[in-house]
């Protein structure tokens, strides 16, 4: 026996946020575990906050204390570089507000073992039961994001796509009214999310079979080397792009979008159209530059077309909805398409950090505006919950002026209007894409703006020019976390649609040095 | 030579038995086959040279998947089948042309690449001292985080269980006494002569009599009753006979 | 190959011991015919009437075989640890103790919930 093992050096102080957001979810059980029923939500909310913000302040000490790490960590299988801590940075306080939104519980249901409709569900309602789980899931499934998009090795990524996935499967399935459609949002998401995952796998599979390797510079560096197996590393990349793309919702993988986001409970679905979209384009942007990157003139024609079907797609679709959260699902479809010109938008190091920063503010910015309009679509609702139907919606600008205005914004920022946050955000990618040579995609990425802007338009237009209904849906009091949220984003979209370049220039900083390998 | 004998049963064996998975229309038959596959596949594993394969496949598949597909067959219940029905119009032809497109694609794209001899695995984790160490190294190095992130995912599994399947009670349990004066209220006779009681044969194939010697109805086991009428062989006396007779017509009915 | 040797002769063995068991019973065992042992389980209680094709478990199962998976695969990471025990040294343990540490937190969890309780 020939002793030939080393101890891995492990950076913990780059790793410290996820280890923080992993340890408070740990805890976050433990506390499930041994503390009384009443006592739960008091300890659960402060912890997560707690592990939410400290992972970013660990972020800030980083970046400003050690300064951007330039080799991977833990023995190259973690990457954190400046995308990567822009990302987190992004991730956490979008779930930060997320968890806001978390709070207010009665979106989640009582007793999720319970029939729905049955006596039992209303004897747990009663007694005041509650699912406190829901907030060490999300501390799980916000690490998962986290290591996700940070990944810099296939295994780890799969490892984390899951970590991430599985507390969303399951978080998708515990909304209080309207049970059935968020258990049958929460099956679909699962048995197709399943399905995704064994696309990557076979395609991860298929890509060691070209490299030898499932690290992603490892890869890059078999592109030179290896000959006379291109097929494996085609249909391996073809996997791989159809476990990615459909994470973010893209054209031909977007059919579970509209369903899930409508069945799930409306504050997960903002923690999902929010950071799991960014963190699936983190980890997209790293299999594509850095494994792939020279393989590009393979993967951008595919690319073209899936950015083109998923605009058009998402914005023509959203037209034809009647129900609020199935629009903002086609809505967040048409988005990824806009991201996606950016990944196509690739050339010489300056061109790609151009193209990334871009990438980076405008997964900010619509984070961030996403997360404030599902805010909104909480507080509008009727008797059997939130109102979900656009009809309902008639007239909202008469009773509820400053809603229905702050939705109003957000509509125009995810319209691209000038003088908000959406505006700058596609321009920096759409710009970075046009000097990369994807004209043609811009072209189409702006009429199908504008295809989409009018249906934004047609939703102002019915909240504030016809009639409310008489039986029209209640205005709830939103909860202090409800209004601080819709605060925060409405706060987010004015100022960075107004003075963008602050953190413009942050997300220039932060791709510049591109994607560490 | 050993190999390719092993290979070449195992691809019977496995091939026939997932057809039969794909075919067979009840569901049970069908967890039993996907386990007659996964267990060639761990056979097939283990003469590659790779044990840990060979023992996960055993352990964690055979074991522990298959025996969760089977439970869930039972949650469901083993007689429920799938109605076929198509939901979308088409779909099943489609879903075959796609199926053996991508198969064709994969066959040709795999059967083009140009593959130097096989080494083998023994060979690659000779310096580590064999398969199973060289795993642990590669696990307790580079892998070391991932397969301290994977813990998480267990946690959530536990998590997910609990709370989809597990109800806390909210009001206390019913005790024995509680259940027994609802029997009460209900008016349903709180308790019924078992088989064998006031029998003159002190047995439970005996339907039981009441009081007055006339025989309880509601004694009658069924099960053996209904063999004594497929072997046509009763008690000697009549009236048990008659009244086995009379149960074993009224559940026919 | 050699490794296998063991488990195929101890396959062999107890596949042997279990058709031996089945075939011979039939010649060696006495036969006393009774109407009694017609029924189920002859423990002297009805068998309640099940539906046709077999009853539905209860959902609580579902919990147990959920926990066996966890465990299980918890036990997949112990089988490599404990074969390179010698290598892996101080390092391996603590990763070891760290992740069944987190693993039994999930275990915490369901038993300070009664999910192990059958009531």
């Amino acid at each position: 026996m020939n002793n030939t093992f080393q101890a891995p050096t492990i950076e913990y102080g780059q790793l410290a946020p996820l280890l923080l957001v992993f340890g408070a979810a740990v805890v976050g059980v433990l506390i499930e575990a041994f503390a009384p029923r009443y006592l739960r939500k008091s300890f659960q909310v402060p912890l997560t906050f707690v592990s939410l913000l400290g992972a970013f302040a660990l972020i800030l000490v980083q970046v400003f204390v050690s300064g951007v790490p330039t080799a991977p960590a833990a023995m190259g299988a973690v990457a954190v570089d400046g995308p990567s801590l822009f990302i987190w940075g992004v991730i956490l306080i979008l779930a930060a507000v997320s968890v806001l939104l978390i709070t207010d519980d009665d979106h989640f249901v009582p007793q999720a073992a319970a029939v729905p409709g049955s006596a039992e569900e209303d004897d747990a309602l009663a007694e005041g039961a509650a699912h406190t789980e829901v907030y060490p899931l999300v501390l799980f499934a916000v690490g998962g994001m986290l290591l996700f998009a940070a990944s810099n090795d296939l295994l780890m990524m799969f490892v984390a796509l899951e970590v991430m996935s599985l507390p969303l499967y399951l978080l998708c399935g515990l909304a209080r009214r309207r049970r059935l459609l968020s258990q049958e949002a929460s099956v679909k998401y699962f048995l197709l999310g399943a399905f995704s995952s064994g696309f990557f796998l076979y395609g991860m599979a298929l890509i060691y079979g070209f490299a030898g390797t499932v690290d992603l510079a490892g890869i890059s560096r078999a592109l030179g080397t290896v000959s006379g197996q291109d097929p494996l590393l085609l249909i391996g990349t073809a996997l791989l792009g159809v476990g990615l793309l459909f994470k973010i919702g893209a054209a031909p993988f977007q059919a579970w979008k509209p369903d899930v986001y409508q069945g799930a409970p409306t504050p997960i679905t903002a923690l999902m159209a929010s950071g799991t979209l960014v963190a699936a384009f983190g980890a997209l942007l790293r299999v594509f530059w850095v494994a792939l990157g020279n393989l590009d003139w393979d993967w951008r024609p595919v690319m073209w077309g899936v950015a083109i079907l998923t605009m058009v797609l998402g914005a023509i679709l959203a037209i034809t909805q009647t129900d609020i959260k199935r629009m903002l699902a086609y809505s967040s479809i048409a988005h990824a398409g806009f991201l996606l010109v950016g990944v196509i938008a690739t050339g010489d190091a300056r061109q790609n950090a151009d193209a990334l920063s871009g990438i980076l503010f405008y997964l900010l910015v619509y984070g961030i505006t996403t997360v404030g309009a599902f805010a909104v679509v909480t507080v509008v609702r009727d008797a059997g919950g939130e109102a979900g139907h656009l009809s309902r919606w008639a007239g909202l600008g008469k009773r509820a002026p400053a809603l229905a205005g702050v939705f109003a914004f957000f509509l125009l920022a995810f319209a691209g209007i000038p003088l908000t946050s959406g505006f700058f955000g596609k321009y920096a990618v759409f710009a970075a894409a046009a000097t990369g040579g994807a004209l043609p995609l811009v072209i189409v990425g702006v009429v199908s703006s504008a295809v989409a802007a009018f249906f934004y338009v047609r939703v102002i237009v019915l909240m504030f020019f016809s009639e409310p209904a008489a039986d029209g849906p209640t205005i709830a009091v939103p909860s202090m976390g409800t209004a601080a949220v819709v605060t925060v984003a409405a706060a987010a979209t004015v100022v960075l649609g107004v003075f963008p370049e602050p953190v413009l220039r942050l997300a220039d900083q932060a791709a510049s040095t591109l994607f560490i390998r | 030579m050993g190999e390719t004998i092993t290979f070449w049963v195992l691809a019977v064996v496995s091939v026939s038995a997932a057809l039969g998975l794909v075919f067979s229309r009840k569901a049970v038959y069908c967890a039993l086959m996907l386990g007659v596959v996964m267990f060639s596949l761990a056979v097939l594993y283990a003469v590659q040279d790779a044990p840990f394969l060979a023992a996960v496949q055993i352990i964690v598949y055979t074991g522990a998947v298959m025996m969760l597909f089977l439970f869930v067959l039972m949650l469901v219940g083993v007689d429920s089948s799938d109605s076929l029905v198509e939901t979308i119009r088409g779909q099943r032809f489609w879903a075959l042309v796609a199926g053996l497109a991508f198969a064709a694609l994969v066959g040709l794209a795999i059967g083009n690449t140009i593959v130097g001899p096989a080494a083998g695995l023994a060979g690659a984790t000779q310096a580590a001292g064999g398969n199973v160490p060289a795993l642990a190294q590669l696990i307790f190095s580079r892998y070391v985080f991932a397969f301290e992130v994977a813990s998480a995912l267990l946690i959530t599994a536990a998590l997910g269980a609990m709370v989809l399947a597990h109800r806390e009670r909210v009001r206390p349990k019913p005790t024995q006494k509680e259940l027994a004066r609802a029997r009460f209220f209900s008016g349903y006779a709180p308790s019924l002569p078992g088989p064998g009681t006031y029998a003159r044969n002190n047995a439970i194939d005996m339907p039981a009599l009441l009081p007055d010697g006339s025989v309880s109805r509601l004694s009658v086991n069924r099960v053996i009753a209904r063999h004594d009428v497929d072997d046509d062989h009763f008690p000697e006396d009549a009236k048990l006979a008659d009244a086995i007779r009379q149960a074993v017509e009224e559940e026919g009915k | 190959m050699e490794l296998y040797v063991p488990i195929l002769v101890l396959a062999v063995l107890a596949a042997g011991f279990a058709v031996f068991s089945v075939t011979i019973a039939p010649f060696t065992g006495p036969k006393r015919w009774n109407r009694a042992k017609l029924d189920a389980y002859e423990c002297g209680i009805d068998p309640t009437p099940q539906p046709v094709g077999g009853g539905r478990f209860p959902l609580k199962y579902m919990i147990t075989a959920m926990l066996f998976i966890v465990f299980d695969i918890e036990i997949i990471f112990l089988y490599p640890w404990a074969v390179a025990f010698d290598q892996l040294g101080v390092f391996g343990l603590v990763e070891m103790v760290l992740f069944i540490v987190t693993v039994l937190v999930a275990y915490a969890y369901v038993w300070r919930r009664k999910g192990l309780d059958w009531d």
